[in-house]
Formats: structure tokens, sequence, C-alpha cells
């Protein structure tokens, strides 16, 4: 019996010599991460934790990965005085690798992209969407709290997941993007028409990737860690090792699941027959086709986040928002994943078109997602968004309604004013053509 | 140090299926607000279900739920359980769930397949979690379950991920720091 890429990854890294060639699912181990990362909103957490345990040292500061992405605007006093504390533990934790608030963007987006995140990988976070590495082949794992083990003492338990792989047969429709295949998946799981549980397990997916660009991978990640995933893992095609070994800052070995590797569960969906997915309010499985809540007026939408904050993300964008305007009444948030992007943007005139457009161009990071600290709603407001999930009150109020789409699909209700087909809104040619061969 | 207490012997607090960390354990508010004081913590455990929970526990008593225990955001409700000397048998519960009830130093034992079936609340149990044996004094019954792992015992009985860190750090965090400070000559 062979094993998954997990299996192999967690092998390689484990302390124990035996489990080298790969561990089984179950076992409890202690991996030597290639790197360990912590955000933001839990330095201080952490760093007090550390203090009172007498542990005034990182065990290896030069694995960490320290980003501001939570909060990178501090539109308190409360987030400037994170902000300053934050800097002053990197300082004294000898971080070299810190990217400050308007420095890296997203954590689980700007790592990948500049080649700190690489296929085979494996490392330690604080946060859920750490999952996002699979869009390289690669294992983030969340610990939570616990991250302030990993720092003061270089490790941390780990059981290793199982593997459940979803097979993507077939081509999308036209307007029908990866965010849709999550939202759907999402919604096949919960009517149990799909016989998964994501619960800690590994979501790996195989079939027809090839047509996947980057954007579209991460994109891949999103759904399944708001279903409670341990990690998403998409092999690696061609492309994209071309893109990792043109940014790599270390050398780094693919790994893929053997061929008789166990799975917990197998399941097959046909792209072609999925429709722009909307996920009505509460919940990110409550997705329907899009044809349900068609019309429903907005007022606040949201074009970012680890789930859709990718280069071909903007350009998706900016391909329905060129040459016109956000809808009246309607404020329209663009969240870049990274500062690279950021540029990018300026460069290539996107920036232009969503400032003609009406749109607000946030820095790159988690803008809005990261409960509302910027870009809230008011009391019985209505959002659609590309967030990583819409439980109630995660932009604010509770009785604010949240719907979630594709980045067609928020930039075509954006500028309608209404929840909107993005199949039948015509886009801008060459900005569309662009997606192709965003990260080449 | 006195030797750590691995059984308890208390009540039953009997709780069903799928009961989520934020409202079935604590109010979602201490877990968004990340509290971690446990005298702010403990008079809300259970708040939602039953109010003034904390002022009828006793330490040792077991809470005994059925399956997906603890779903949702985490962590406060843990915090509280561990102040109230209490334990907890699950049925199942996640493992991002039972990551946060042995960080903070809770004896609990995630996988206890028929648990609901052979307690009540109010029976006197006995649990022995370093064996994984369970007495229902009241029903005279027992069973056996899969006990704490060997790996994580040095946690629990450091009282969790703090606790822990601090015995860390006096066993081997010193040493490894004054072996650095020797190479680097200072």
């Amino acid at each position: 019996m062979g094993y998954t890429a997990i299996e192999k990854v967690l092998g390689r890294t484990s302390r124990d010599p035996a489990h080298r060639g790969g561990v089984r699912a179950g076992t409890l181990l202690y991996p030597e991460p290639d790197m360990v990362m912590i955000h933001d909103a839990l330095v201080k957490e952490a760093k007090r934790e550390m203090d009172a345990a007498g542990i005034a040292r990182v065990h290896n500061p030069d694995k960490v990965l320290m980003v501001s992405d939570h909060d990178v605007l501090y539109g308190s006093a409360r987030a400037a005085e994170r902000g300053a504390f934050n800097r002053k533990t990197a300082q004294t934790w000898q971080i070299k690798n810190f990217y400050d608030a308007g420095q890296g963007g997203h954590g689980h987006i700007f790592p990948m992209e500049s080649g700190l995140v690489l296929p085979g990988m494996f490392y330690f976070d604080n946060d859920t969407h750490s999952t996002n590495a699979g869009a390289v082949g690669a294992f983030g794992m969340r610990v939570g709290n616990e991250i302030s083990r990993v720092l003061g003492t270089g490790t941390t338990w780990v059981t290793v997941p199982r593997t459940v792989q979803l097979k993507l047969i077939g081509k999308l429709q036209e307007g029908v993007q990866a965010r849709d295949i999550g939202f759907y998946m999402g919604r096949e799981i919960k009517a149990k028409r799909l016989a998964f549980d994501l619960d800690y397990r590994i979501l790996e997916y195989g079939g027809d990737l090839d047509q996947l660009g980057f954007g579209a991978r991460v994109a891949l990640c999103s759904t399944a860690t708001e279903m409670r995933a341990a990690g998403v893992f998409v092999p690696p095609s061609g492309a994209i090792l071309g893109y990792c070994r043109k940014h790599a800052k270390r050398p780094f070995e693919p790994v893929y699941s053997d061929a008789d590797a166990e799975y917990d569960a197998v399941a097959t969906i046909d792209l072609s027959g999925i429709e722009p997915q909307v996920v009505l309010p509460g919940n990110v499985s409550n997705s329907a086709d899009i044809a349900e809540s068609l019309g429903t007026a907005v007022d606040h939408a949201f074009i970012g986040s680890c789930g859709s904050g990718m280069y071909e993300d903007m350009l998706s964008a900016a391909s329905f928002l060129k040459g016109r305007k956000v809808a009246e009444g309607v404020r329209l948030f663009i969240v870049p994943g990274s500062e690279r992007s950021t540029k990018r943007m300026l460069a290539d005139g996107l920036m232009q078109i969503f400032v003609d457009a009406g749109a607000m161009v946030l820095p790159a990071g988690c803008g809005p997602c990261n409960d509302a600290v910027v870009g809230p709603l008011a009391s019985g407001e209505t959002s659609i968004s590309t967030s990583t999930n819409n439980n109630t009150g995660r932009f604010g109020p509770k009785d604010a309604r949240l719907f979630l789409g594709s980045p067609a699909t928020v930039a075509a209700s954006a500028l309608s004013g209404k929840i909107t087909d993005p199949r039948g809104v015509s886009q801008d040619a060459a900005l569309k053509l662009a997606m192709e061969t965003a990260y080449a | 140090m006195p030797e750590f207490n691995w059984t308890l012997r208390g009540r039953c607090y009997k709780l069903g299926h799928d009961v989520p960390h934020p409202g079935g354990v604590i109010p979602a508010f201490y877990i968004t607000a990340r509290e971690t004081d446990p005298a702010v913590l403990v008079p809300h455990l259970f708040e939602e279900t039953d109010p003034g929970f904390h002022t009828r526990s006793r330490p040792g008593d077991i809470i005994v739920t059925g399956r997906n225990f603890g779903m949702g955001q985490k962590g406060a409700g843990y915090i509280a359980m561990q102040a109230l000397g209490l334990g907890l048998l699950c049925e199942s519960m996640s493992m991002q769930a039972y990551r946060a009830a042995t960080a903070e130093g809770l004896r609990v034992l995630p996988r206890c397949p028929g648990v609901l079936e052979m307690c009540e609340t109010g029976d006197d149990l006995e649990m022995d979690f370093l064996k994984g044996h369970l007495v229902n004094h009241t029903q005279n019954r027992v069973a056996d379950f899969e006990p704490v792992p060997v790996a994580l015992r040095e946690l629990i009985e450091q009282g969790g991920n703090a606790g822990w860190l601090a015995h860390w750090q006096r066993t081997v965090g010193a040493q490894e720091q004054a072996r650095g400070e020797a190479r680097a000559g200072t």
C-alpha cells in the first residue's frame, strides 16, 4: 500500500527515522517544520504565553515567517498598539522574515507567489487558512494558540490526517470559476450527495487539473477549509512547478500521492454541469445555483480574501469593471492578495480601471474578511463577496445578509446593484485572456 | 510536585450529539473576544442551556457527550471546564476541538463509542484516563476506551500548553539556551 502526499511529507519531517518513507494516517508525531508562520492577530498572545513560561527566544528565528495581514490599516488605536507590539516582538525574536503592514500582503498568498512556500513543504501556522499552501502542493497545518509551543520549542504534536480525493472531470462552463467548484462541493456534501467528511481530512484534487491556473488552485482551497479540512492538496502541474522554480527562495522537492495510496473516500464532480453558485447567508455550504438569488439588491461588495486574492481574480474583476461604473448605492472593495499584485495592478492599468469604476482598492491583506476590521456593514444591509465564509455576523451586524460568489459574480453584481449572472455581462477580451498567463 | 491525578470520580453531566462550542458550551461572545481568564469564563459555562451550572458542578464531575462535540469556534469553554476540575468523554469530537481541549490540559477522551448509552446525568462515574477504563457505579457497568496517548500525557500532566511550556523551559529550554550562549562565547 502506497502513501498519500501528506503521509510522505509528514514522514519526511518526522523526528522518528522509521517514518522517513511515509507515515500512516492516524499516527501521532512531532514533525520538524520547514517553516513556522504567525500572523499579526496572534503575535501578542504567543509572546505573552512564551514570556509567562520564561521563554525569551524563538527556537529557530530563521524558520519563522511573521506577516501582518489581518489588520494593516489600523482603524483603531488598539490596532495601532498591536502593530507596534508586533514590530517590537519581531525585533526581540530576531525575525528576519517579518513582513509588516504594507510589505508582503496576505500571508496565505504572497509567500506562494514569492517562492517562500513551495511544493512538498510542511509548515506550522496559527491560522486555519494555511490550507492555501495546497495550491502549490505544500502543507501548512493550523495549530492555533499552540503556535507558541512551536515558536518556543520547534514543534508540536500532529496526528497524520486521512485523505479524501475529489476528481474534477470535464471543463467549466464560460463564466463559471474555481470558487464555484468549492461552493458546489460544499452544497453536495451538505446534501449528502457527496459522501465526504472533510473534518480533519486532506482534500486532494485529481482529474482534469491542467486547465486550472495558480489562482484557480488557490480558490479550490477555500471552501474545504471552512468545512474543517486539515489541508488541501492540488497536485502541482508542470506550469505550477515552472513558476515555483522561477521564484523559489530555497530548494524543494514536489511530492505526489502514490497510485495505490489509501483514500478515505473518492468521488467525482463533472465540472461542465456546474452553474455559477451563490452561497446564501449563514454558512458556506448554503450554496445554490445563481438563479435562486438573482436580483437580490446589494449594498456592499468585496473581491479579495485568501480565497480570491490572486492576480487572476483581480484581472477577472477588471475585465467586468473596465469602462463601467459600480451601481449607485453600492460600495465595492477590492483587496489584492499581495503588494506584488498591487504593483502589477498599477503597471497593468487595473488600478485605473478600478478607480474609474468607483471601486475602493484597499492595501493587500485580508481586507473586510477579517471580521470586518475594515469595510463593515450596517444593520439590515446586504453584501456579496468572495470572503472565505459568510457566517452570521462576519461583517458586523447579525442581521446583515451575507452572500458569497465568485469574483466574476461579485463584479457583475456590484455593477448592477443586484445579484447578477456574470454570463450575461460582457468582459474585456484582453483582460480575460490575460488571466490565462497571470502567473506564467 | 504531587502526583497527577489521572482518575476522576464524580457525577455524570450528560449532553447529546452535535453540541457546538459557541452557544452549546459557552456564549460565542467570550470566544470571539478571546477571553482566557478562568474567573471570567467559569460563570458562563453552559450558560445558554443550563444557567448556574458552575454553582452545581463539583471537581471530578465528568461531562459525557455524543457525537461531534464542540464544533465551531472553540477554546474558552475548555478553560472553564479545566478551572472547575471537570473531565470530558465524547463519543466523538473533531481534531481541532480535541487540540483546543488538550491545550488547556483537560482530561478528555475523544473516542468513547457507546458512552452516551451507558450513563445518565447524576450517575456516579469513575474514569481512569490513563487506562481508558470507565466505571459507572450507579448502573454497575464498565467500559474501556482509547486512553490518553502516551505522547500527550506530559502535556496534560503539566496542565496544558502554558504549563507544559514552562516545564519545557525548566527542563530543556534553559539548558539549550545555556549551550547556545556558551557556543556564542557570551
